[in-house]
């Protein structure tokens, strides 16, 4: 069988996109009240099970991970990420820069706390007509939450947000980071839903290092 | 002067060897033989060995060892045992041997010592070339090969390095094929020999 230069220069081209570590995002939204909530996470463990990623991403420091200390970490490190990680194949990454969560910013008083109190009703609103994964994770919800993120945001002081700002570029160091140590790899990254407007530009610089696509295409 | 003579017992091997051995040392000068239970205990006990599992017989401190063999399969020796002659050797030399060990000295066979040395100089060429392929083995395989030594399973590996499981069975792919082992177990003896 012959190829024209244009059939073995696409053929290259899909062998190389094949090649190519691929990376995932999905949002966690165990954050998104400030009290503990019955939060069901059979259905997020679903999800990594069934992508099986050779490598996981999740929000914790490496420190409490080498320590085995999940007492810190967020619900869903500590009992839906762990538990699989446990028993399956998947590696964990440890790539949160520190333990400071997105609902760590919300202002003590004034009006400013009860417009972001406001928003956050307004995403448990969200999160209760979604209610699945794959909808969570959809355009529709995503454009919805990062506007209400983004106006929460805007309620912050401007060293709140340089310091998120921050902390979302080091953890999109981390992961690219892991993706250099071992390339050609599947790699899922878990993280509280507020920071995906944030972190996925961040990760979009390097579509030299990675292919970002959905979490079924994974 | 009188020489006194030095009693000889023969034990170990077949009943036919010992036989033939106990007429041997006979005929040597200055040797006589006795046997290994009499009182005073022999000066010397040539004990035939047959294979390296024989059990060697407890002795009086009077006596002394002088261990017959062919073969040079031995990695620990008894106090007891003063001496090693090899099967091919003379009968004079069995008779030198004799009275070297009984005058307290040792004795080992110039074809054992040979034998010896050889398989130690090819055990430690062995190990050489091991070091040698492992110094071509890159950081992160021998990083890998010493947790290997350590008893670690793949995913343990990979969860340390922070590396996937399959990358991990790559790095051990790539390390098999350079030491020419093929199984795990292969790879773990030659990391846990030359730490």
């Amino acid at each position: 069988m012959r190829f024209t230069s244009l059939e073995l220069g696409i053929i290259l081209l899909k062998m190389n996109a094949s090649l190519r570590t691929h990376l995932a995002i999905i949002g966690t939204m165990s954050d998104l009240h400030r009290q503990p909530i019955s939060y069901d996470l059979d259905c997020l463990q679903k999800i990594i099970a069934d992508v099986s990623p050779d490598l996981l991403c999740a929000e914790i420091t490496m420190e409490d991970w080498e320590r085995e200390d999940f007492s810190r970490a967020a619900v869903e490190v500590r009992e839906a990420l762990a538990p699989v990680i446990a028993s399956t194949d998947i590696v964990l990454i440890p790539v949160a820069p520190t333990l400071e969560r997105y609902a760590d910013f919300t202002p003590d008083s004034g009006w400013r706390r009860s417009f972001v109190l406001t928003f956050d009703r307004l995403l448990r609103w969200g999160q209760i007509q979604a209610d699945d994964a794959r909808t969570v994770n959809g355009p529709w919800f995503g454009a919805f939450c990062h506007t209400i993120c983004w106006l929460t945001e805007s309620l912050w002081s401007a060293e709140e947000r340089a310091a998120w700002e921050r902390q979302n570029r080091a953890l999109a160091e981390n992961i690219v980071r892991a993706v250099q140590r071992d390339r050609e790899r599947r790699v899922l990254v878990a993280v509280q839903c507020q920071r995906l407007h944030r972190l996925i530009p961040l990760l979009r610089a390097h579509n030299d290092l990675f292919r970002i696509v959905d979490y079924q295409d994974l | 002067m009188m020489h006194r003579e030095i009693t000889v017992s023969v034990g170990g091997g077949r009943e036919l060897d010992r036989a033939g051995l106990a007429a041997l040392i006979t005929r040597l000068p200055g040797l006589r033989v006795v046997p290994v239970d009499q009182i005073p205990p022999p000066q010397v006990l040539v004990w035939e060995r047959l294979t390296g599992a024989d059990e060697l017989p407890s002795v009086t401190s009077d006596t002394v060892i002088l261990l017959l063999t062919e073969d040079e399969g031995f990695e620990s020796l008894t106090k007891t045992i003063a001496g090693i002659i090899s099967r091919d050797e003379s009968p004079a030399a069995l008779g030198i041997a004799v009275r070297q060990v009984a005058g307290g000295e040792q004795y080992l066979s110039p074809a054992l010592a040979v034998a010896i040395l050889q398989k130690r100089q090819a055990k430690s060429s062995v190990k050489e070339i091991q070091k040698s392929v492992i110094e071509s083995l890159t950081d992160r395989e021998r990083e890998i090969l010493d947790l290997v030594g350590q008893g670690m399973s793949n995913k343990a590996i990979a969860s340390r390095l922070y590396l996937s499981v399959r990358t991990v069975e790559g790095h051990l792919a790539s390390i098999y094929l350079r030491l020419s082992v093929h199984s795990r177990t292969e790879a773990m003896l030659i990391a846990v020999k030359i730490r």
